[in-house]
């Protein structure tokens, strides 16, 4: 047994409150991990995500929900994706390379980012305060990724269904980013 | 106070009575009404003073043209002054007050400057107040700001918050009057998403104030219904109380939304919010201004735009006056006279400036073809006119029409010049438009309701086209073209009294005939010589008629004159609404380090570095000064062991076959042949071959490493290195991703450092000195089996090292670091500490690598290498910056060690005169040694390398702090470096 442990903590100690009938809470059963295709590897990597995730690679703007671990593959750049698999453990690194071998330079962004989730009708008229992308279901339909800057913070928005989303900030920015959504949220309250 | 000028209910919901006061005297209005409409309704015609002569004034207009009847409005903090009563909304409990008077309004003692407007014509303090010379700074200066300025601000902070938004639209229409209501019905019925936005509190523009019909409804029943059905569909969003102020870029469009303006209290909700609106296509359908007629005292109370008073007549059933007379030169003006008379109200005369049939019959009143209005008496309030002819009429409200001004504004905020249409004496848009924007109605210099209707129908179709959607097969609305001949007829010649053009700014047409003789003659002159068109109206009214009077004066044409240029905003925004959220704590977001919490806990005082917090220094209890802190921190550092985190050193993930090449051309120094499991110190370059940034890289497998950059470099330094990979070599497999969040960094630091971290890490992990030498790196696992990563490295110049956790133990970790280094005596030092020791240790750091500096300089040109490429090799061959005699980076200590050095200190030899020929290079870094016990410095000096041991000359003369040095090895501490290897 070690003199010391560590315990870990999540960004916003699994904040979650709610404004009438729209809910925004802390995500904090999710590993995510950044997985990069090697110059000329995209066959194998496709291979490989189909075979362990049962799903394609995501186009640009685009995240798939896979059945395998609940993940959410996100495009996020040329050659680049992120996979947020429903685990909570510090080696999510070793996870993934068992399933993917070395098709992919992985790299875990699990304490990278805080994740949000905003969900109920007032979601669309909080984020219009805050967010510049233009969340309509024509242009960005469920499923839909978008990195942006709200706030002056960078964050990754993703359409999990209609009036859901997932937003990511990065995990120093992580009071300021949530202050800015209660911020939105209280001022659009009746 | 009965309302005695009541007529009728016009819009307004006369079964609810609302309270409010002017100058503490309470009156009545209803819902519906301005404040305006209500302090007229109440016969309150005298509302305020003019800016310069302290003239009384009444309401002028019924719109956002106002350029007189300015009040503050609320008490205390919430006051707010020069906002006009034109557009502000009745609610009950509303406290306003008149300004720009000493004593009562009524008995304004400034009112004395009227006598002297002789001398107080247009550019009067420029010539004025030329002496005594030093007269300027102490009298006539503070006098001239104190008599500036209209209302007065409260001097404390706007209680009121502010927020910005982002929306997003096929087609914005802007304005809802006929053409934008016609426009949005059309767009919308195709199903595209429109906004609808209009600076009013109810959608319809004109049609409420006219008595026109449309489709054989009344046209306000008309717009009201068209309202209703916009407001039922879910792709049309109509914004009320909405000023679009600007035409930006790329089809964004600044709007203003006045959320609780209209409120006895914002209810902790913000008071406004600044959108900005992204179209793909937008209708300007702004209407446009009636403009005044100038002639002898012509600025009394009672004193009206023609369609102003039709406005108050038809939409709030209010009269302006019991006798009324129509001064105009167009067909427009002679609808006041009829609608009033059809209401009741006693029209004493028209007078029309064209020798014509008369266009219209008014019974009872007084016609004058080709008659024209010399003067104007009433004290507070005009009673009478006297005519061309020398005849005097009785009135209590003069309604004057000099025809139609399009509000071109926002068709020129691209710099785009609005082209003269002599037919309707009126600039109209012209030339190259923003792109994406259409112009239906008034605003585009259509003057009669049935042009206005079906432009605003068929531009709609064409917007709907561009978007890529079939318009809707709907009917453009029908209406009568009723009569609107104008002529160009801006002021009248008689009679020696001054005729005002700019009410706002007491600019008179004797101002600007002096403008013109002395020579201020270009538009922007005049406006900046008279101020005619400053301030809150920004010249709605006055600008054209001051141009034409110009244009007479230089006998040029009015285009040949133009306009002064249109600038955001449309109208007035307050400062709280463009500043939004952004005050106070909140002006910007705030990073904090896994160490923050605990940080609070010690009382640590923190600083901000870019947008992070990092704790300076922890303040023990009976510490005094900083200083006291900063020594203590250092000497036990030294002495035992500090931790500090450093966890905001950029880091960069760098994966990829090529991961090591890559990094071998964007360091100047090799990094090819870099063992795994080892760290290296790197120096980036720019193309210019000066410094950009240094830091360290661990190799961690053979296509794996990791690079820290310095804290404020971490975001350029990612960015340049996904433009090398990206743009310059795309041939090369290598990712990169920033890791910074992503790991909790400490730097352990001291002769105890190892002992310390032996309590924390697993029993198998081996860091002993022969297993874990100076520059290693490892993955290893702590506390019963968290992954960390550990280097070998010092930035303090002691055997240290940086431990590295995933974030979400960040906290846990510097708890375990303090309580395992109890034993040790350990502190946490900041970053005044950490800077300390890295000047006696003699390292650069951000006042070094300042932009100037290349590898040389800096005493690392032998560490650049010479048989590799890589980013700024070749511009770094460039002289002088591998010149032998150029400047190196050394330390300075002071000969007499009482004194503190300075930085910014420039050297000159011993002897020498402190100019710029003698120049011999600056102090760079100073700091107060706590282990030598005196001030020492770093900083550049020519050849410096070759003259340890000389004195020189700190000069400093800016703070008369000159003082000898002498030049030293810039490692003050440990210059072998035994205590980082032991």
């Amino acid at each position: 047994m070690a003199d010391y442990t560590l315990t870990a903590q999540s960004p916003l100690g699994g904040f979650c409150r709610t404004f009438a009938d729209t809910e925004l809470s802390e995500v904090t059963d999710r590993a995510i991990i950044s997985m990069a295709i090697p110059e000329g590897g995209e066959t194998a990597f496709a291979e490989r995500i189909s075979s362990a995730y049962s799903c394609e690679i995501p186009k640009p703007g685009q995240s798939l929900q896979s059945s395998a671990d609940d993940a959410r593959l996100v495009w996020m750049q040329r050659d680049q994706f992120f996979l947020l698999p429903k685990y909570t453990d510090h080696n999510v690194t070793s996870a993934v390379h068992e399933k993917l071998g070395d098709t992919a330079y992985l790299s875990d962004q699990s304490d990278s980012w805080v994740l949000l989730r905003l969900s109920g009708p007032q979601s669309m008229a909080a984020l219009e305060r805050i967010c510049p992308i233009d969340l309509y279901s024509e242009s960005f339909p469920v499923n839909a990724v978008s990195r942006t800057v709200m706030e002056h913070m960078a964050a990754v928005v993703i359409k999990e269904g209609e009036n859901s989303f997932i937003l990511m900030g990065l995990r120093s920015y992580a009071h300021s980013f949530l202050h800015a959504l209660e911020t939105s949220l209280t001022n659009i309250a009746a | 106070m009965s309302q005695i000028n009541r007529i009728s209910s016009g819009l307004i919901d006369q079964s609810k009575t609302l309270n409010f006061t002017f100058n503490g005297k309470s009156f009545q209005g209803h819902p519906g009404d301005t404040l305006a409409s209500a302090l007229l309704a109440n016969g309150q015609t005298l509302v305020g003073r003019s800016f310069k002569y302290h003239r009384p004034r009444g309401i002028f207009s019924a719109g956002s043209e106002e350029p007189n009847a300015l009040v503050e409005l609320r008490r205390g903090a919430l006051q707010e002054p020069n906002t006009r009563a034109t557009v502000t909304e009745l609610f009950d409990g509303l406290e306003s007050f008149s300004q720009n008077h000493r004593g009562s309004l009524e008995r304004d003692l400034m009112a004395v400057n009227d006598l002297f407007s002789v001398f107080l014509t247009a550019g009067f303090y420029y010539k004025t107040f030329m002496w005594p010379k030093s007269f300027w700074e102490k009298f006539y200066e503070p006098m001239i700001r104190h008599s500036a300025g209209l209302g007065r601000l409260s001097m404390q902070e706007d209680p009121d918050t502010y927020d910005k938004g982002f929306l997003h639209c096929d087609i914005l229409i802007i304005g809802a009057g006929p053409a934008g209501l016609s426009a949005a019905l059309t767009a919308a019925r195709s199903g595209v998403r429109v906004i609808l936005a209009d600076e009013d509190f109810l959608l319809g523009g004109r049609l409420n104030a006219e008595t026109f019909n449309i489709n054989e409804q009344a046209g306000s029943e008309w717009a009201n219904a068209g309202v209703a059905e916009l407001a039922s569909m879910n792709n049309v969003r109509l914004m009320t109380r909405t000023t679009v102020i600007g035409a930006f870029d790329h089809g964004i469009y600044g709007a203003l939304e006045r959320k609780t303006d209209h409120l006895d209290s914002s209810n902790g909700k913000p008071r406004q919010v600044l959108w900005r609106i992204y179209s793909r296509r937008a209708i300007l359908c702004a209407g446009a201004t009636e403009r005044p007629i100038a002639f002898g005292n012509n600025d009394r109370p009672g004193v009206m735009l023609a369609s102003a008073v039709r406005s108050y007549t038809n939409r709030w059933g209010v009269t302006p006056g019991k006798k009324v007379a129509v001064f105009t030169n167009n067909d427009d003006g002679w609808r006041t006279a009829t609608d009033l008379a059809a209401r009741g109200v006693e029209i004493s005369a028209v007078i029309d400036s064209r020798r014509i049939d008369p266009p219209a019959h008014v019974s009872g009143a007084e016609i004058h073809m080709g008659g024209q209005v010399t003067d104007t008496s009433g004290r507070h309030a005009i009673q009478s006119l006297k005519l061309s002819n020398g005849k005097t009429i009785q009135i209590d409200c003069l309604a004057v029409s000099g025809g139609w001004s399009p509000n071109v504004h926002l068709t020129c905020h691209h710099r785009g010049r609005p082209q003269w249409r002599d037919d309707i004496a009126a600039f109209v848009p012209g030339g190259e438009l923003p792109p994406g924007m259409f112009v239906a109605g008034a605003a585009g210099g259509s003057l009669s309701l049935g042009d206005i209707l079906s432009e605003g129908h068929s531009l709609a179709q064409q917007a709907v086209k561009a978007v890529g959607k079939p318009p809707a097969s709907d009917d453009a609305p029908r209406a009568d073209n009723e009569l609107s001949n104008t002529s160009a007829f801006w002021h009248v010649n008689h009679g020696r009294h001054r005729a005002w053009l700019d009410l706002q700014n007491d600019v008179t047409v004797k101002d600007v005939k002096l403008a013109h003789q002395e020579g201020f003659r270009s538009v922007e002159h005049l406006k900046r010589y008279t101020t005619l068109g400053m301030a809150t109206d920004q010249g709605k009214t006055s600008n054209i008629p001051a141009l034409a009077i110009m244009a007479e004066c230089t006998g040029k044409t009015i285009p040949e004159t133009g306009t002064t240029i249109f600038r955001p905003p449309y109208t007035p925004v307050a400062m709280g609404a463009l500043a939004g959220r952004a005050r106070g704590s909140d002006f910007r977001p705030r990073r904090l380090t896994p160490s923050h919490q605990w940080a609070e806990e010690q009382g640590a005082v923190f600083v901000e570095v870019g947008m992070w917090m990092r704790a300076q220094w922890f303040p023990q209890a009976g510490e005094t000064h900083w200083r006291e802190t900063v020594d203590r921190e250092v000497l036990q550092t030294r002495e035992s062991v500090g931790i500090c985190d450093v966890t905001t050193l950029g880091k960069i993930d760098i994966q990829g076959r090529d991961a090591a090449t890559f990094l071998n051309r964007v360091y100047c120094n090799a990094f090819a042949k870099l063992a795994v499991n080892k760290v290296r110190y790197g120096l980036m370059l720019r193309e210019d071959g000066i410094a950009m940034d240094d830091g360290t890289t661990a190799r961690l497998s053979e296509t794996h490493f990791i690079m820290t950059t310095t804290t404020a470099n971490a975001v350029g330094v990612f960015r340049h290195l996904e433009f090398c990979r990206q743009c310059l070599w795309p041939e090369l497999d290598v990712h990169l991703i920033s890791a910074t969040e992503q790991y909790a960094q400490y730097a352990v630091a001291g002769p105890n450092s190892r002992k310390l971290l032996q309590k924390i890490v697993d029993p198998e992990v081996d860091i002993s000195n022969e297993a874990f030498p100076y520059m290693a790196c490892g993955d290893i696992t702590i506390c019963g089996g968290v992954p960390a990563r550990i280097y070998r490295i010092s930035f303090s110049g002691e055997m240290a090292y940086e431990i590295s956790v995933a974030t979400r133990y960040g906290d846990a970790l510097i708890r375990a670091l303090m309580s395992a280094g109890e034993a040790f005596n350990a502190i946490p030092y900041g970053t005044e500490a950490l800077g300390v020791m890295r000047v006696e240790k003699g390292h650069a750091a951000g006042n070094e690598l300042n932009g100037q500096t290349g590898a040389h300089h800096l005493g690392m040109g032998r560490m650049a290498s010479q048989k590799k490429d890589y980013i700024g090799n070749t511009l770094a061959r460039r002289e002088a910056l591998c010149d032998d005699n150029g400047v190196r980076l050394v330390g300075f200590k002071p000969v007499d060690k009482t004194r503190s050095l300075a930085a910014g200190a420039h050297f000159i030899r011993e002897g020498h005169t402190a100019t710029t020929e003698n120049d011999e290079g600056w102090m760079s870094s100073v700091a107060y040694s706590p282990t030598l016990g005196y001030s020492i410095g770093l900083g550049f000096i020519k050849d410096g390398q070759n003259r340890l041991g000389e004195i020189v000359n700190a000069a400093d003369p800016l703070r008369n702090a000159d003082q000898l040095v002498e030049i030293v090895s810039p490692h003050f501490v440990d210059p072998e470096g035994e205590k980082l290897r032991g």
